[in-house]
């Protein structure tokens, strides 16, 4: 399991995040939310070792800070919110980066099945740069996913990090990708991701973060996470949490600022 | 006796001709001076310097002097190779060492003595000794001849800038030290500027401060870049000089005013006479 | 019917236009012997290679063959390699396909060095003559062009981890620092000196002979030898150093490779032949069009195709004015400019379409 805690970090004189204690299982899907600027993307950048802090983590026993880069990326992938592509790779090449990545052997058919799973077979061969916002979101989520194909590696669980993996997509690509994320949590890996739709990351989600102000306020399954206080407290408006059958519950904005 | 000289003469000509037969001439005042002293038959190259006489201009071209290659150097197949000082690059002059050719250098010279030197130089590396002498005699009281006609000149003497090139109204001048200020020297001038030495680009302040009564350049066929005389009016500083006011420009060809070669003392008298000409 | 023609469209798939990597790579090493065997049958002289066999040469035409031809055929077929594949590391560094090794200082540093020894050649103490000869030009482009990328690599890097975008950014500082003292010594220098000067800057390997093959061989080739060592990291490079992170390549490690390789070899590369541009940028630019931007492939064809362009370039550039000789920084703009304009325009048209 990956377990956090004491993290902190400042920007200059600013904290970004103080004290935080984070944890999530593999089998599950660990959804980060809060308001902009509440510290979601710079926690998620302190767990996989991009931003250097304070405090202590911890990968399944291992740390990540001291690991070889080769170990670490064979164990988890990162998924940024936004990745510019330099030269005119095709998407066969952007993915298969990924997969060489996570694996010492090219095993060819792997690239093929990733981007199969994201559903843009037809555009493997085609340049990346050629691709709509859309599918160059979803091309690099292939990419992540062919770096960590297995869910389960040598006994141990591989990791998904991902910030904002919707954000570009129609609901249909959104409720595709929230899939993909579920399977493989499902098959024994670990997800943990940055949300902003709290209606999708309520209907996917094992587990929420909610966080505000470079802290933890809230965290658990989505019914004890979405609540009407919780929620209006942390994102300044009054929101009003309801329930859909047959187990989801849903959200609907009430009023614009909550002063 | 005089019959044993001859067959003695004759027994030794071929090994000087066989061994001196392919001569390749760098720099232009040596191709003249191989030309003055009557072996142009021997040439069978030249550089991109070598202009005089017009005849050179048939022989291939192995390019500029400094900027050799050995290569095109060898392709005219010299056994002798004579080289005015500053030739290049070392890498190639090596490369043609390493190959077996006989690289002579003849000294440079911006003085009437230097022109002499020079010549005994060439006449002694193509064995010539006596024609060599017989033409740094000539060369010698020609100067002679011209510095007294430059010597009996009346009148003071003129301020005169040599103007190298004019780029964007940036004129070139030259300093001391150069072979345009030994020239003006010479032909009993007096150089305009003063306080640097070699060919600089001058400000016009300096223009001004030079107050030049004449203006020396080389001519306009001798290659692009040189000015015609129309910019130099135009230029603000030069136009407020004597020179300018009067409009004296003298232009002579290149390697006739500043190679230091045979020709001078002819260049000397040339120049004096420009100088001291009852212009307008 | 609507909903069938929806569903039938998405049927084509799209493919980028590539050539096959194997083709193109032997292709390269075909045209690399083609003018290499062209290099040394062709020049002033009109001397064919076998007759080094068939008949007794003259040391004058044994030269031409093995002391001239050849070592000049081995330089420029290393620093025309070196200089496509310092040209690609450069891109895939800084994500641009037009960088070029001198985003590093190297060019501005090694014309410092180079003007330096020029101009102040004949000031310096007769111990330094002594000992280095000939070859006080290009010793000094070299220490200049590696000095100028160290001081720039100090510069912009900070506990261990160095900035591109800071490195650009100091690089034209520093160039034009180097510059400006360059301006300094051209107005020095005098009328002779300027002439060397200017003909160092339009590049030629007409000064080829075996002593600076073996100077700078040893280090073109190692950069030659190291450079593959970066193509997978170079590849990751290219969505970013963040992500190149992500897929565990040691991002400090390959910018830190990269800009030593990239400045010994241009360092060398310019010592022993001034300054040739071009190949950097045209020959990397046209493989990507050709076989695509994967590091792995395009190294190894750079090299071959720089390496056939220079000795191409300077076959030319020693025939067109026989004996004479053009400097082949000419003839690289004269070739390679047309060339790239056309590649452009060609694949401006079918951008469009």
């Amino acid at each position: 399991m990956l377990l956090a805690s004491g993290l902190s970090v400042s920007l200059g004189r600013r904290p970004v995040l103080s004290d935080v204690a984070f944890e999530a299982q593999p089998g599950q899907i660990t959804a980060i939310v809060g308001p902009n600027g509440s510290g979601k993307t710079t926690l998620l950048r302190m767990l996989t070792g991009d931003l250097a802090g304070q405090g202590a983590i911890s990968l399944d026993g291992d740390t990540p800070a001291t690991m070889a880069p080769r170990a670490l990326a064979q164990r988890r992938a990162v998924l940024p919110q936004a990745t510019a592509v330099g030269f005119p790779f095709t998407l066969r090449e952007i993915v298969r980066m990924g997969h060489e990545a996570g694996h010492a052997a090219h095993r060819p058919g792997i690239v093929d099945e990733a981007v199969a799973e994201v559903g843009l077979s037809r555009k493997i061969d085609g340049f990346f740069h050629d691709m709509s916002g859309g599918e160059q979101a979803r091309g690099h989520l292939a990419r992540v996913r062919a770096q960590v194909w297995e869910p389960m590696r040598d006994g141990r669980p591989s990791w998904l990090f991902v910030d904002e993996p919707v954000a570009a997509l129609d609901i249909g690509h959104q409720l595709q990708v929230m899939t993909l994320l579920r399977r493989f949590a499902d098959a024994g890996g670990g997800v943990v991701a940055v949300m902003h739709d709290l209606n999708l990351t309520a209907m996917h989600a094992d587990r929420m973060v909610l966080m505000d102000g470079g802290r933890i306020v809230a965290a658990g399954r989505p019914t004890e996470v979405m609540t009407d206080p919780l929620l209006s407290s942390a994102y300044r408006c009054r929101l009003c949490v309801n329930t859909a059958p047959p187990k989801g519950i849903w959200l609907l904005p009430q009023a614009a600022a909550l002063a | 006796m005089s019959r044993l000289l001859l067959a003695t003469a004759l027994a030794l000509l071929p090994l000087t001709a066989a061994a001196q037969d392919r001569v390749l001439s760098i720099g232009g005042s040596v191709s003249e001076i191989v030309y003055a002293l009557g072996q142009e038959g021997r040439l069978v190259g030249r550089d991109t310097t070598s202009t005089y006489p017009a005849a050179v201009e048939a022989l291939p071209d192995v390019g500029y002097m400094r900027a050799l290659s050995p290569e095109g150097v060898l392709s005219v197949s010299p056994d002798l190779i004579l080289m005015e000082a500053g030739a290049g690059p070392a890498e190639t002059l090596a490369t043609l060492e390493g190959a077996g050719v006989k690289i002579v250098t003849i000294p440079g010279a911006d003085s009437p003595e230097g022109v002499e030197a020079k010549v005994q130089a060439v006449a002694a590396a193509l064995g010539q000794e006596a024609r060599g002498a017989e033409l740094a005699a000539r060369i010698e009281a020609e100067t002679a001849a011209a510095l007294a006609t430059v010597a009996a000149q009346p009148g003071p003497k003129p301020r005169v800038l040599f103007v190298l090139g004019n780029s964007g109204g940036r004129l070139t001048g030259a300093g001391s030290d150069t072979s345009a200020a030994a020239m003006i020297a010479l032909a009993g001038g007096v150089n305009a500027i003063e306080g640097f030495a070699g060919y600089k680009a001058l400000t016009d302040e300096a223009v001004a401060a030079a107050a030049p009564d004449i203006i020396l350049a080389m001519e306009s066929s001798e290659g692009p870049g040189m000015p015609g005389d129309d910019p130099l009016y135009a230029h603000a500083a030069l136009a407020a000089t004597p020179a300018g006011q009067a409009k004296r420009v003298v232009r002579m060809p290149g390697m006739f005013l500043l190679g230091f070669g045979p020709r001078t003392p002819e260049a000397i008298l040339a120049l004096n006479a420009a100088l001291y000409a009852k212009g307008n | 019917m609507a909903t069938a023609a929806i569903a039938a469209a998405p049927a084509t798939a799209v493919t980028a236009p590539r050539l096959k990597v194997g083709a193109v790579t032997a292709g390269l090493a075909l045209i690399l012997l083609t003018t290499a065997a062209a290099s040394l049958s062709l020049g002033a002289s009109g001397l064919l290679p076998w007759e080094l066999f068939s008949r007794d040469l003259s040391p004058a035409e044994r030269a031409i063959l093995l002391d001239i031809r050849l070592p000049r055929l081995l330089l420029g077929a290393l620093v025309g390699a070196s200089l496509a594949v310092s040209g690609a590391l450069m891109q895939g560094l800084f994500r641009n396909p037009l960088a070029d090794p001198g985003l590093v200082g190297v060019g501005a540093g090694a014309g410092l060095g180079a003007v330096v020894a020029i101009v102040l050649g004949g000031l310096m103490p007769a111990a330094i003559h002594a000992a280095t000869g000939m070859y006080l030009v290009p010793l000094f482009a070299f220490f200049g062009g590696w000095a100028t990328t160290l001081i720039l690599y100090r510069v912009a890097s900070l506990r261990g981890q160095t900035s591109i975008a800071t490195m650009l950014l100091a690089g034209i500082v520093l160039g034009a620092l180097a510059g400006a003292a360059t301006g300094v010594l051209v107005y020095l220098a005098d009328d002779n000196q300027l002439r060397d000067l200017t003909f160092w800057g339009l590049g030629s390997l007409a000064g080829a002979n075996w002593t600076k093959l073996a100077a700078a061989a040893p280090i073109l080739i190692a950069g030659l030898a190291l450079s593959p060592l970066l193509a997978r990291g170079l590849n990751a490079m290219a969505l970013g150093e963040g992500v190149a992170r992500h897929l565990g390549v040691p991002v400090e490690g390959v910018k830190r490779g990269a800009i030593l390789i990239v400045a010994a070899m241009t360092g060398a590369s310019v010592a022993v032949s001034g300054g040739i541009g071009f190949v950097g940028i045209v020959v990397p630019h046209i493989l990507r069009l050709a076989i695509g931007p994967d590091h792995r492939s395009l190294l190894p064809t750079a090299a071959l195709f720089g390496a056939a362009l220079l000795i191409a370039a300077d076959t030319v550039s020693r025939l067109v004015v026989s004996p004479a000789e053009l400097p082949i920084g000419i003839i690289m703009a004269l070739i390679g400019a047309p060339v790239f304009l056309w590649i452009l325009l060609a694949r401006r048209a079918t951008m469009e379409i």
